[in-house]
C-alpha cells in the first residue's frame, strides 16, 4: 500500500485520481502485473472458518486477501407478528459495513443494495418449504472491504447457512471478474475495482451446475462474456470444494 | 473453530456430507430427511451437513429401496411441527383462548420461543362448550400440549384434549408447587388450598 499520510491533506484527492489514471493506462497492456503479484486468472487465497459466533445458530468467517466478512445466521425462528402467514419459510438478509471497513470512514454504507442482492443469490438455494411460517435471518458484517465484497459475502453466507443446519439444495459459491480493455481479471482488489471498465459477478451452485445470480456492468461482447463466464464457473467450483472441505473439517473437529 | 490441524483417525466410517453432495442413485435409494431427489429424477443429493445414514426398508413393503438420511451434526434448534408434543408456558388466559410460549418440542429445547394458542374447544375432549378457561389454566402454568396445525400468522394451534396432555406443573397463589389430586384439581402443599386446572395424567 502507498504511504498513508498521518494528517489529512486536501491534495489527497488529486493524487488518488492521478494514480487511478496511471493504473487504468497500465491495465490496458497485456503484460500488466497486478499489484499483489497474481496472474490474471488467479484468485486470492481463501481462508474460511465456521462457528465464529456462539450466539447464532450458524456462522462463518471468510478472509479473501484484504476482504474480511463475518456472517451469522439465526433461525428458523418466529416471524414478526406483523408479517402475513406464509406456508413456506422466509429469508431475511442484512448486509452492513463497519465504520472502519473502508479507508475513509463511513464510505461503505453506499452499498445499500447488497442486502437485496444477497437475498436474490441465496433464495434459489435454500429449501424454503422445510421451515414453513418461520424466518431465517442472515446478518453479514463486512469488517474490511478489500474488493470483491459481494462474492465473498455470498459465499460466506452460504457457508453459515450450511453450518446452521438450514436445508439447502447446494452450497452457493460466488466469484467476480473485472475487465480492463481486452484483459479479463478474476477476483479484483479494491484498487483494481475502482478503475475497471466492467464487471461480471456469478453466484452458482456448482454441484447442480445452476446459476442463482448473475450481475453484469459495463459493455461486454458475447465472446468476452462467454470467456468470463467460463472462468467464473471454474473458479466457483474450486471455491465450492474449498468450502466443502472447510465444513467437513469443522464437522470432524466437533465430533 | 480453532487451529487447522488434521485429526488423524477421527473419521472412520463416518462420512460427513455437505449440501449438494451426491448420495446415490434413485434406483437404489429413497431420499429421507436431509436428502432430496435431484430435478433429473435419477440422483439423490444431501441438503444438510451431517453424517449419512441408511435405513433399511421395512420387510414386506413393495419398495425394497433403503431410505438414506442425513443426520445433522449441530443441535439444530427445534421448530414445532403439526403432530408433535410440546411443552409450553401459559402467558395469557382469556375468555376463549389461552396463549402460551412453546419452550420444548419433543423434549428438545427451542432456541427462541414460539407462540401458541389453546382455544376453548381444544382444552378437553368432553363438553367442549362448557369449558371455563380460568379453571383450566392460569398464567405461569407449564402445560404439555399437542400441535394441531401451523395456525395463523401469529401463533400455532395447540390442543390439550387428551388424558396425558394439560397442566404438568403449576404454582399456587401462595407460591408453592401444587400437587395434582384429580384431572381437574391441584392442591397447594403450603396452604392446603385446592385450585382448578386441566391436569395432565403423568405416569
Amino acid at each position: 500500500m502507498a504511504t498513508t499520510p498521518m494528517t489529512y491533506s486536501p491534495s489527497q484527492g488529486a493524487e488518488r485520481r492521478q494514480k487511478q489514471q496511471q493504473m487504468r493506462r497500465m491495465s490496458q497492456e497485456l503484460d500488466w502485473k497486478r499489484s499483489d503479484g497474481r496472474s490474471f486468472h488467479q484468485c486470492r487465497p481463501a481462508c474460511l472458518q465456521t462457528g465464529a459466533t456462539n450466539a447464532a445458530s450458524g456462522s462463518a468467517y471468510a478472509e479473501f486477501g484484504a476482504t474480511k466478512v463475518i456472517v451469522s445466521v439465526f433461525g428458523p425462528r418466529e416471524s414478526k407478528k406483523a408479517m402475513m402467514y406464509s406456508d413456506i419459510g422466509r429469508l431475511n438478509c442484512n448486509v452492513s459495513f463497519t465504520t472502519f471497513a473502508t479507508p475513509i470512514r463511513g464510505q461503505g454504507s453506499d452499498n445499500k443494495e447488497y442486502s437485496a442482492m444477497l437475498h436474490k443469490a441465496l433464495e434459489g438455494a435454500v429449501i424454503l418449504e422445510s421451515f414453513p411460517k418461520t424466518t431465517v435471518d442472515v446478518f453479514a458484517l463486512v469488517l474490511e472491504s478489500g474488493g470483491g465484497d459481494l462474492p465473498v459475502i455470498i459465499s460466506c453466507a452460504s457457508l453459515a447457512l450450511a453450518d446452521a443446519g438450514i436445508m439447502m439444495y447446494d452450497l452457493v459459491s460466488s466469484v467476480s471478474v473485472s475487465c480492463f480493455g481486452k484483459n479479463i481479471v478474476i477476483d479484483p482488489t479494491a484498487e483494481e475495482e475502482a478503475c475497471q471498465d466492467g464487471s461480471l459477478m456469478i453466484a452458482c451452485m456448482p454441484a447442480r451446475n445452476e446459476v442463482t445470480q448473475l450481475t453484469l456492468t459495463g459493455q461486454w461482447s458475447t465472446a468476452k462474456t462467454n470467456e468470463a463466464m467460463e472462468l467464473c464457473m471454474d473458479a466457483c467450483s474450486k471455491l465450492a470444494s474449498i468450502m466443502r472441505s472447510c465444513l467437513k473439517k469443522s464437522a470432524n473437529l466437533s465430533s | 473453530m480453532g487451529a487447522v490441524s488434521m485429526v488423524g483417525g477421527g473419521d472412520e466410517g463416518d462420512d460427513v456430507v455437505t449440501p449438494g453432495e451426491l448420495l446415490g442413485d434413485s434406483a437404489h435409494l429413497v431420499p429421507g430427511r436431509g436428502a432430496y431427489l435431484a430435478p433429473n429424477g435419477r440422483s439423490v443429493r444431501a441438503s444438510l451437513t451431517g453424517t449419512r445414514r441408511l435405513v433399511p426398508p421395512p420387510p414386506g413393503s413393495s419398495d425394497q429401496r433403503s431410505v438414506v438420511e442425513v443426520v445433522g451434526l449441530k443441535a439444530h434448534g427445534a421448530v414445532p411441527q403439526p403432530g408433535s408434543i410440546v411443552v409450553a408456558r401459559v402467558t395469557k388466559v382469556m375468555a376463549r383462548i389461552a396463549s402460551a410460549d412453546i419452550m420444548c418440542v419433543q423434549s428438545k429445547a427451542v432456541r427462541e420461543k414460539f407462540t401458541g394458542i389453546i382455544r376453548q374447544q381444544d382444552v378437553r375432549a368432553t363438553e367442549i362448550d362448557k369449558v371455563d378457561m380460568y379453571q383450566s389454566f392460569r398464567p405461569g402454568d407449564i402445560v404439555r400440549a399437542l400441535v394441531l396445525s401451523l395456525g395463523d400468522a401469529r401463533a400455532y394451534y395447540l390442543s390439550t384434549a387428551k388424558n396425558e396432555l394439560g397442566v404438568v406443573s403449576a404454582q399456587s397463589i401462595a407460591g408453592g408447587t401444587m400437587i395434582p389430586i384429580s384431572w381437574t384439581e391441584m392442591q397447594c402443599p403450603l396452604t392446603g388450598q385446592v385450585e382448578q386446572r386441566k391436569v395432565a395424567k403423568v405416569d
